[in-house]
């Protein structure tokens, strides 16, 4: 992949060097997410979709019309099972893919509670951001948590003669207590990743960012790889 | 098909309203099934009818070393009689029971069920299975008390004790109870049915059975199955029958708290997001997208 020259000017030269590459600078731009991470990702977000999808018409009759998006509620039933081991196996791809990335560091512990409505606010002081803040890093162990949460409840609900009656119960509402949660939290990431701050998607998509963009989220991650400027 | 002749009162996830295809308009008496378990014989009259009226298939039998045909109900065995033998006071009692789906005024099947219309409860009480519209989910499983629901194998549907639907409807007994040869089967109205049991169970006491009652749950609201039992302070003698059947808290909190509240927070989480928007906007790189004004004030 490498081996087309990076100065062939008819090619994008970020989207070549994000194939294999990131937190480099090309141009104005700095690659931010390279082929392999945004590949992860959007795995998990079309298994999860696929799983949120199947899933609304079986949870309330207010969705029902979203079955027919798969052809009835009995495939909804079906496939369900399905994109949700599907989910859980790109969920653990990606834990494993962004761990050593994700560690909180202590200054960032207070990211749990009150400052993720200031974040919200745009009031944080972000000088010490690095590549992900402390929202995004909470944001991933609570997604891996929640997958796994989703995971064990979701076999249960597979097959639940197999399981005693208190267990089938208790899966039922961790099944639904998860993804009520997972679902708001989504809402908030996509918002975030569009809307909100614009410049964002392309991060996931193209991989890269503007300088701009990196000045203005993460300084200390554009420090680091800008080397000051 | 749901029978057409037959009202519906109350259908499986029909929305807030929870009515589905109910029209409310006619009013019918609730039928009942009465089974009086200190009278029955064990000849399985009733178990031969129920598999004959229904075309159901042969399920192949299991010998444990008693009479029992099965050892729990199936998809295609619907009445099955319970033996249990009992040493009571020193001496040997062989208690056998009638055991199907106990047509509960509140089914907890019903209540738990999450396909549209795919248990219905009629207006006379007896409650049903659409078998198109049962994605064999097995959440009736879950909220039955008495574990009735059994499912297919290969197409995953749910079957259970229709209360011969089909019949009633067109003013005919149940076949297990047309069946029944010593007359321990009874069918008719709940009031009717309530009278009987009551009359036996009179008759039981004076008789040397003191703790004789009728099971008529009541943490079910109720139920289209009326039993007699001669120990009536011990129906987990007589095939596990339980002791306190009610819908499970956990359904029952799942379908009433959680569900509505989680639809509320996910509607919010939406409205939320727009809500922000408005109010505090985009947080994006301020002037040309590369001045030096996007560095954070130190």
């Amino acid at each position: 992949m490498s081996s087309v020259p990076i100065r062939d000017r008819a090619m994008d030269e970020a989207v070549i060097v994000g194939r294999d590459r990131e937190n480099v600078v090309v141009g104005n731009e700095i690659i931010r997410h390279r082929l392999a991470s945004r590949l992860i990702h959007w795995s998990v977000a079309v298994t999860f979709f696929g799983s949120l999808l199947s899933g609304l018409p079986m949870w309330t009759p207010v969705f029902g019309w979203m079955a027919t998006l798969f052809g009835g509620l009995q495939v909804c039933r079906w496939l369900h099972a399905w994109a949700g081991i599907a989910f859980s196996a790109a969920a653990l791809v990606m834990l494993v893919h962004w761990f050593s990335e994700m560690e909180l560091r202590p200054d960032e512990r207070s990211w749990i509670g009150p400052k993720l409505f200031t974040y919200m606010r745009y009031q944080t002081d972000d000088s010490e951001v690095g590549k992900y803040n402390g929202g995004q890093k909470i944001f991933f162990f609570t997604s891996v948590l929640g997958a796994l949460g989703l995971l064990v409840s979701g076999v249960v609900l597979w097959f639940p003669l197999r399981f005693p009656h208190l267990v089938r119960e208790l899966a039922i509402i961790l099944h639904d207590v998860t993804f009520v949660l997972f679902a708001v939290s989504i809402v908030f990431h996509i918002y975030l990743a569009t809307a909100a701050e614009p410049g964002t998607f392309g991060a996931m998509t193209r991989g890269t960012v503007t300088k701009a963009w990196a000045r203005l989220h993460h300084p200390k991650w554009y420090k680091e790889v800008t080397g000051g400027k | 098909m749901s029978v057409q002749t037959l009202e519906i009162s109350r259908s499986s996830a029909s929305g807030i309203l929870s009515s589905g295809n109910a029209t409310g308009m006619r009013s019918l008496p609730t039928v009942s099934k009465y089974i009086d378990t200190s009278t029955c014989i064990g000849c399985k009259a009733c178990e031969v009818a129920c598999q004959e009226w229904n075309d159901l298939k042969s399920v192949a039998t299991h010998n444990d070393g008693d009479y029992q045909t099965l050892k729990t109900l199936d998809v295609q065995f619907w009445n099955l009689i319970r033996f249990d033998e009992r040493e009571v006071d020193g001496g040997l009692k062989w208690l056998m029971r009638k055991d199907q789906c106990m047509h509960c005024a509140e089914p907890g099947c019903l209540e738990a069920c999450p396909a549209p219309g795919a248990i219905v409860q009629y207006a006379n009480g007896i409650v049903d299975v659409n078998p198109e519209q049962c994605i064999g989910c097995g959440y009736c499983a879950t909220g039955c008390p008495f574990d009735v629901p059994k499912f297919h194998a290969s197409t995953g549907k749910m079957a259970k004790c229709t209360l011969c639907v089909d019949r009633v409807s067109v003013g005919l007994e149940p076949a297990c109870i047309k069946a029944c040869p010593t007359g321990c089967l009874h069918f008719g109205t709940k009031d009717d049915m309530i009278a009987l049991g009551t009359h036996r169970v009179e008759q039981l006491k004076a008789s040397g059975f003191p703790t004789a009652a009728l099971y008529d749950p009541k943490g079910v609201g109720g139920t289209g199955v009326v039993t007699v039992l001669a120990f009536g302070d011990h129906p987990e003698w007589y095939g596990e029958l339980p002791r306190d059947p009610h819908v499970p808290l956990g359904v029952r909190f799942w379908k009433n708290v959680v569900r509505p509240l989680g639809l509320i927070a996910i509607v919010g989480a939406v409205v939320g997001a727009f809500g922000h928007y408005f109010n505090f906007g985009k947080k994006e790189v301020q002037g040309a997208a590369d001045s030096e004004s996007n560095l954070p004030q130190a």
